[in-house]
């Protein structure tokens, strides 16, 4: 791989790890989200570092960002733009809505309500939005970085299961470790440092990357070893509703990303099971409570990460 | 729930708690019967105990509490009355371990101690019952144990009938290999004298009768043998089924007088010879050939149509024109028999034999032996005075009852025959012979059953205990010994047809049974039904012993010898393997996988063997870290192997050299293994 490509990289991370503490797993996700071209949802609760991480991202990738809190009382208007009567040219002139941004932070999406949160979805699938008929391109790239509230709090709609599936990569910040904490609370380190943040990567390496991503080569006994966690998620006897072929694609996508990410040309079984939970706990549905990112895990343990041949579960 | 101290994949499950219990409360639950039945309740309140542990509302016992209850359980046992030294003992001492047990079983290694237990227990059972419907709940009772053994290995809770299903399979691909033990595993002997099981040690008929003592004949319906005849079935009032010769009479007690302490026959004591039995038997009329399944009764004692000239199985021709088995029957037994029944028996008699059968105590009963004396003075012949008892018996006021009154100890004969005239089949044998003797008429009394109950559906006979019955012989110039029956005098129809018949006025045909299917009618037919089946399992199971196995093998593979045994059982044996092998799948297994993961399962094993195991999702790349720490002698080797592996696995850039790296594996491979 290009050296170059892959130094801009890891100057990338670097830069990202210096505003998100002790966080290099996440931070990798998300950056892997990214060079696959995939949207980011990243659920936790209130002041974790969700918007931190956001901003860091836009200012490494040097990209045109918007930001917006999703309320109640927030309608698709609000979001993708609304055509306005310019009385100088007696005409209806588009006045495009804060979503035409390369990167687009939806803030608390589960606050707003379903008719919202739809118009986004839909924007977020098919890289267009369609106004009074006429169709706009969004820009590319185009990511959305959704930050959700657990589904617990008061005041939330939680995403149906068909939608939570747009996005590629579904992170969770977690607490810091004690000694991180401090850092942060002497306040020189983390959000404080946003501004110092450089922009590494220029608009044209990230689409030079996000093209080589494709180019990593899956062997086919990485391919059994997927489809055999895949067959696992369709025949645990804790499992409801297991991996879609669509799961199945953002899988083997991810999968690729990280390990370009890890400076690697072909896949390895380490790959798939770093992006697995992220990928697979959101759109998979236990028979009990068992959240989807806990029975991710049970599944990853209970397939055999050699050998050939889809085997059918023991 | 949390144990301390256990790891936690070893621990039984809640669930597998649950499967244990109720399979040892399955096991148990017959043994009950036969045991004392406060086993029961201790194995439950050791459960519940067990439960609320696991619930975490009970502490779990310590030392001190387990030593105070296993001795209150050890009290209770001796005080329970059980001898120290028998099978009794031991079944219970072992029921009692394995109600305790329910007690710890906190690991998978108590649960399998409990489960082996229950199923010696199941085996347990078989000495005390063999019966078809036993056998069914033994098989019923190992479905269960096995899905408790499927449900304890378990780390989450199934539904129950998968488990049970499972079981069930498994049980069925044994079912083979059962079949196989069973038709060929050697018949030996017993190698020891099995020690008896209490209570119900001896049933059937008694050796001595006392009529006088008896209130209420106590009857019961249990099966005392059942008969399957070659021909033709003879007459039911010609079916006297012959067991015992009483011949010592001491005024209230009629006893065998040859054998003076009334114990068991020596072997060859009381045997006779070909020629001995040629001798006394003047054979006469047609054979009847006919093959007698004995059960279970403790004793040595034989029942045929008198007298049996062949015998085949296990027993001998004793004297007196009996057959007597070599060992006391504690299973089913099965002999094959035929007899002359209108030969003449003891055509000469002997001094000695004279004596015994005109032996009287010396005194008493004197209004009996002037009636005698009486009687005879009248009679022109022996025939005559023979007639003219019976016919008193036939004509006077004499009554056939299950319920006759006691009679004195002293003149136990005048008290029946002079005054209360009432009295079942021991009472006008024992008067009867006494009359003859009297006159100077030798005379014996014979006890064995009468009748039995023709089972149309399995075309066999029944003959039950409550069939018991008591005769007569006398001995006639130029006849021999002639059977009479007074009884049939009084009650014909107890004779022609059966005691349930005789006993309808009065009622009380196993009137103090009162469980008896016998007497629900409408259940004939299903009874019916179920004995036959109950005969063919007794016939065909139980009664496949040495000879029978012999018979069958010969049968079906011709003449025997033990490498002929020895390769049909060993392919049999084989086809059984193949049979699982095929069915498991066993034999499906990796052989898809490439030459490069069997490469890798082989080096995963090596590996194992050094003490390094990979778990099942650990990644090759993974593995080697953990495995060249564990193993720094060989981390060159380890690091080596798994990076070929890998290139082999996921670099698509090595392709070409795919074989140069498999054979790399391969010599890393036999390095490591040095």
């Amino acid at each position: 791989m290009n050296t170059q490509l892959h130094h801009e990289i890891s100057s990338s991370l670097t830069e990202l790890n210096k505003v998100i503490l002790g966080k290099e797993q996440q931070v990798q996700l998300a950056f892997t989200s990214i060079l696959a071209n995939g949207h980011l949802l990243v659920e936790d609760l209130p002041g974790m570092g969700k918007t931190t991480l956001a901003h860091a991202l836009y200012k490494v990738l040097g990209l045109d960002y918007n930001r917006v809190q999703f309320t109640s009382d927030l309608l698709p208007a609000d979001l993708i733009g609304a055509s306005v009567f310019n009385a100088q040219t007696s005409s209806f002139s588009f006045h495009r809505g804060p979503i035409f941004s390369s990167i687009f932070l939806a803030d608390e999406l589960n606050r707003a309500t379903p008719k919202a949160q739809s118009a986004l979805l839909e924007a977020m699938e098919e890289g267009q939005v369609s106004v009074d008929g006429e169709t706009h391109d969004l820009p590319k790239p185009f990511f959305v970085i959704a930050t959700q509230n657990p589904q617990s709090q008061s005041g939330t709609f939680p995403l149906p299961e068909s939608q939570l599936d747009r996005f590629l990569l579904r992170i969770s910040l977690g607490y810091p470790d004690p000694a991180i904490e401090r850092e942060i609370l002497t306040g020189k380190k983390g959000r404080a440092s946003l501004d110092q943040v450089k922009q590494v990567l220029s608009k044209e390496s990230l689409l030079q990357i996000q093209q080589l991503v494709p180019e990593i080569k899956v062997s086919d006994t990485l391919l059994d070893y997927v489809q055999r966690l895949i067959a696992q998620t369709r025949q645990d006897e804790l499992c409801h509703l297991g991996l879609s072929p669509r799961g199945a694609i953002a899988l083997v996508k991810s999968s690729q990303a990280w390990a370009l990410l890890q400076g690697r040309d072909y896949v390895l079984p380490e790959d798939v099971q770093a992006v697995f939970v992220s990928v697979v706990g959101h759109r998979i549905v236990g028979k009990t409570e068992t959240q989807g990112d806990q029975l991710a895990r049970h599944i990853l343990h209970s397939v055999d990460s050699v050998g050939g041949g889809v085997a059918a579960v023991a | 729930m949390f144990e301390k101290g256990f790891p936690q994949d070893k621990l039984i499950t809640y669930s597998g708690m649950l499967w244990l219990l109720a399979a040892q409360i399955v096991v148990m639950l017959p043994l009950i019967f036969y045991l004392p039945i406060w086993l029961l309740p201790i194995l439950i309140f050791s459960a519940v105990w067990r439960i609320r542990v696991m619930q975490g509302h009970n502490a779990q016992p310590g030392n001190f509490i387990k030593i105070i209850i296993g001795l209150l359980g050890l009290g209770a046992l001796a005080a329970s009355g059980i001898k120290v030294v028998s099978l009794d003992m031991m079944a219970s001492l072992l029921m009692l371990g394995f109600a305790y047990k329910a007690l710890e079983v906190i690991q998978r290694r108590d649960g399998m101690v409990v489960i082996l237990t229950g199923f010696v227990l199941i085996g347990v059972l078989f000495l005390y019952n063999q019966s078809m419907l036993i056998a069914l709940y033994g098989v019923l009772s190992m479905t269960v144990l096995t899905g408790a053994l499927i449900a304890i290995q378990q780390s989450k809770s199934y539904a129950i009938l998968p488990n049970l299903r499972l079981s069930s399979m498994m049980l069925l691909l044994c079912l083979p290999l059962m079949l196989l033990f069973f038709f060929f595993a050697p018949r030996f002997e017993p190698f020891w004298k099995v020690p008896q099981t209490s209570g119900h040690a001896k049933t059937g008929i008694s050796d001595s009768m006392t009529p006088g003592d008896i209130a209420e004949l106590s009857q019961s319906d249990d099966l005392a043998f059942s008969v399957k005849f070659e021909g033709k079935r003879p007459g039911q009032n010609e079916l006297y089924w012959r067991g015992l010769v009483l011949q010592h009479f001491d005024g209230k007690t009629w006893t065998q007088s040859d054998i003076p302490n009334g114990k068991g026959i020596k072997i060859g004591n009381d045997r006779l010879s070909e020629k001995q039995v040629a001798e006394s038997i003047v054979k006469r009329g047609d054979s009847v050939e006919y093959e007698v399944i004995y059960e279970k009764s403790g004793q040595p004692w034989l029942f045929a149509l008198t007298p049996v000239l062949e015998v085949k199985g296990r027993a001998f021709l004793g004297g007196d024109f009996r057959i007597i088995s070599y060992r006391d029957i504690n299973e089913p037994k099965l002999l094959k028999l035929t007899s002359y029944p209108k030969s003449l028996r003891g055509v000469e008699l002997s001094d000695y034999d004279r004596d015994l059968a005109l032996q009287l105590p010396d005194g008493g009963n004197q209004k009996s032996r002037l009636l005698a004396d009486r009687l005879m003075a009248s009679s022109a012949s022996k025939q005559e005075y023979i007639n003219r008892v019976l016919d008193r018996f036939r004509q006077d006021q004499y009554f056939y009852t299950l319920r006759p009154p006691t009679l004195g100890s002293e003149n136990s004969i005048d008290d029946f025959l002079i005054d209360s005239k009432r009295g079942f089949c021991a009472h006008y044998a024992g008067s009867f012979v006494f009359m003859m003797r009297a006159a100077g008429i030798p005379a014996r009394v014979v006890t064995g059953y009468q009748g039995g109950k023709w089972n149309e559906q399995g075309q066999f006979l029944a003959v039950h205990q409550f069939d018991a019955h008591a005769w007569t012989e006398v001995w006639l110039e130029g006849q021999g010994w002639v059977r009479f029956d007074p009884t049939a005098m009084v009650a014909p129809s107890r004779i022609e047809q059966n005691l349930e018949t005789a006993m309808e006025s009065e009622g009380s045909f196993l009137e103090d049974n009162f469980l008896s299917m016998s007497k629900i009618k409408w259940l004939d037919g299903i009874r019916e039904k179920i004995d036959s089946a109950q005969y063919a399992w007794r016939r065909h199971v139980l009664g496949y012993d040495k000879n029978a196995q012999q018979n069958f093998l010969k049968k079906m593979f011709g003449e025997l010898s033990v490498q002929k045994i020895g390769f049909i059982v060993g392919g049999l044996f084989a086809g059984i393997i193949l049979l699982w092998v095929m069915f498991l799948g066993l034999a499906r297994k990796r052989e898809t996988e490439a030459e490069e993961h069997q490469l890798y399962r082989r080096f995963c094993d090596l590996m194992a063997k050094k003490g390094v195991t990979r778990d099942l999702s650990q990644t090759p790349e993974t593995f080697r870290r953990f495995a060249m720490q564990e193993l720094p002698d060989l981390a060159g080797e380890i690091n080596s192997f798994t990076q070929t592996y890998s290139s082999v696995c996921y670099d698509p850039s090595i392709q070409s050299k795919h074989q140069s790296y498999i054979d790399d594996m391969k010599s890393l491979l036999k390095k490591l293994n040095r």
